[in-house]
């Protein structure tokens, strides 16, 4: 049966990725309304048990195996995939919007001419279209944009848009084949590589008290370090400054570096773009200092204050002495 | 081998601006914004100008923009291109990446390309897709969040970023699509008597009939596009401020310290 909304599943080492989890909820949520199958495609080597786990989750797991496949690689993977797409003819086709997913679905909608709409928050049929909700110049300004088309669409849903998918009944695996064309994989795979870690491990710090591009100046860490000392924590940075190398790579808060619930996180001018706040939003305790009041960090800060990180700083350690 | 390079570079709106929306709701107020070369490019066009370097080869740096854009170029001249062009699409917004896309895949077909750059996103739309979108048109292979590349046996050997600081390492064939991500390298600074020059060199333009449209209206797509509005997020939830001068802000910011019980003494 055509229609409905085929999801591509994303695993390492052994385990689904959280952001599956979610695509299928929103999948499911969609599928409930405007009607058709949810497909979870699902490429790797010996992965039955996973099919068997993401089907738990009331899905059809379209389970395709083949040596090819053991490890992504974005041309086995993007063959695999335009495979499935011209088998079931889906509606919607959703993909997790992380590095993996933000590499297959666009690639995919290139070669298949398909159209494309990424890093979505929310996606909704209406009649014939599919309005997508997305976030702009640094989650300062919302947009709803539409696309129709008489083919499937490809939308990358942002991790953390959705609940992850609960069990649900009616699953089942069904066992496919997909066509690859081993001369025509251009990409290999060679290895996972991991941190090194010769840091202490801000993950199981209590106190974090990390800076951003609001501290201007490398010459300016030793205030953060003084003000962390104060508090019994330890230093953690956002991108930009592990980026410039001003702090190790294992100092860095976020998506691509640290998840971390610490019971207080004081953010230092840090403007709060996604790919950090998805690593810190669980502290119990948030505390951001930010000189740009429309800056995002306040919307997931329980405590704010408009100010130079420069200037209340100094001030706020001669209290703290006092 | 000499490797000819094109590098995809876009000109934003400072993100760390604050934005105000157009009455008619469709785009952001865009008569006072300041423009500059997006983060992650300037990380893909420092890549390019570096295994140009190594391989003794050429960057074409390349951008779809209306005419304000040409700053940029000049930029890029500065920091090492060799050669510049625009295409004139002159849509200050170009909200739909599917479409840029095409028309920078249509303009990079008709250049030398061993290697294609971009950055992992924009940090404007975040829309994560250019590069992708314009492999899969090429029909090249491709690899995303890039932070190292290195030349290998007529190949690459590149690290591609996952979540939680795991890398991917793969060895790829030319000709391949790269998207850079943020921190790959150290970008230069154009030195004096570059940026001199650049202001004199000459920026190729690609109209609409040099890739055989009629208009910019005239690209097919395999969709209709439209922007249903914009609007200021909805808060999902909002600080409880600490206002005052530094100081006053200073004193409640350390009583609260105390009373929570992280303060030590």
């Amino acid at each position: 049966m055509a229609g409905g909304v085929l999801i591509f599943a994303e695993h390492l080492e052994g385990r689904i990725a959280p952001s599956t989890l979610e695509a299928i909820a929103i999948g499911r949520e969609l599928a409930s309304r405007s009607g058709g199958p949810v497909r979870v495609a699902l490429f790797g080597e010996k992965v039955r048990a996973l099919a068997d786990a993401l089907a738990g989750h009331g899905v059809e797991v379209l389970l395709a195996e083949d040596p090819a496949l053991a490890e992504y690689t974005p041309d086995a993977y993007g063959q695999a995939a335009q495979s499935i797409v011209e088998s079931t003819r889906p509606r919607l086709i959703l993909v997790a919007h992380t590095s993996q997913g933000y590499d297959l679905a666009p690639a995919l909608a290139g070669t298949m001419d398909l159209p494309l709409v990424t890093n979505c928050l929310a996606l909704r049929f209406d009649g014939e279209r599919i309005v997508a909700t997305r976030r702009l110049l640094n989650e300062k300004v919302q947009a709803e944009v539409e696309i129709a088309s008489s083919r499937p669409i490809v939308a990358t849903v942002r991790p953390g848009a959705a609940k992850a998918a609960g069990p649900a009944p009616g699953g089942i695996v069904t066992s496919t084949t997909v066509r690859i064309d081993g001369s025509k994989v251009r990409t290999r795979f060679l290895s996972i590589e991991r941190p090194q870690v010769q840091d202490i491990d801000i993950a199981g710090a209590d106190i974090i008290v990390s800076a951003g591009r609001g501290i201007q100046k490398k010459e300016n860490l030793p205030l953060i370090e003084e003000f962390a000392k104060a508090l019994g924590g330890v230093v953690g940075a956002s991108r930009p400054l592990t980026d410039m190398d001003w702090l190790p790579k294992t100092r860095q808060v976020g998506q691509s570096g640290k998840t971390v619930r610490p019971k207080l996180y004081v953010a230092c001018g840090i403007s709060g773009a996604m790919q950090h706040v998805a690593g810190m939003k669980d502290a119990s305790l948030i505390i951001a200092i930010n000189t740009d009041p429309s800056a995002p960090i306040f919307e997931v800060a329980h405590v704010g204050i408009v100010a130079d990180v420069l200037k209340l700083l100094p001030a706020t350690l001669k209290e703290l002495k006092s | 081998m000499p490797l000819n390079i094109v590098v995809c570079l876009k000109q934003i709106p400072n993100p760390d601006l604050q934005f105000q929306i157009a009455p008619d709701g469709k785009d952001i107020k865009r008569e006072a914004l300041n423009y500059k070369l997006n983060g992650a490019d300037e990380y893909a066009l420092e890549e390019a100008v570096r295994l140009k370097e190594k391989s003794a080869g050429r960057v074409i740096a390349l951008t779809a923009g209306p005419k304000r854009t040409e700053q940029m170029l000049r930029e890029a001249l500065a920091k090492g291109a060799d050669e510049v062009t625009r295409i004139a699409f002159d849509e200050p917004a170009a909200y739909d990446v599917g479409k840029v896309a095409r028309l920078l895949a249509a303009a990079i077909r008709t250049l030398p390309h061993d290697l294609v750059l971009t950055g992992v996103q924009s940090d404007d739309l975040v829309n994560s897709a250019t590069g992708g979108l314009i492999a899969g048109i090429l029909g090249l292979a491709h690899a995303s969040v890039v932070t190292r590349v290195e030349s290998k046996a007529g190949g690459l050997e590149v690290a591609c970023e996952l979540e939680g600081g795991l890398q991917r390492i793969y060895s790829m064939a030319l000709p391949a699509v790269l998207t850079i991500q943020f921190g790959a390298n150290t970008p230069r600074y154009a030195p004096l008597p570059a940026i001199m020059k650049a202001a004199r060199q000459p920026i190729k333009e690609i109209s609409p009939a040099a890739l055989g449209l009629a208009s910019w209206d005239a690209v097919s797509l395999p969709y209709t596009f439209g922007v249903r509005g914009l609007s200021p997020p909805a808060a999902k939830g909002h600080a409880e401020m600490i206002t005052g001068t530094v100081e006053e802000q200073a004193k409640k910011l350390a009583q609260l310290l105390r009373e929570k019980g992280f303060a030590r003494r």
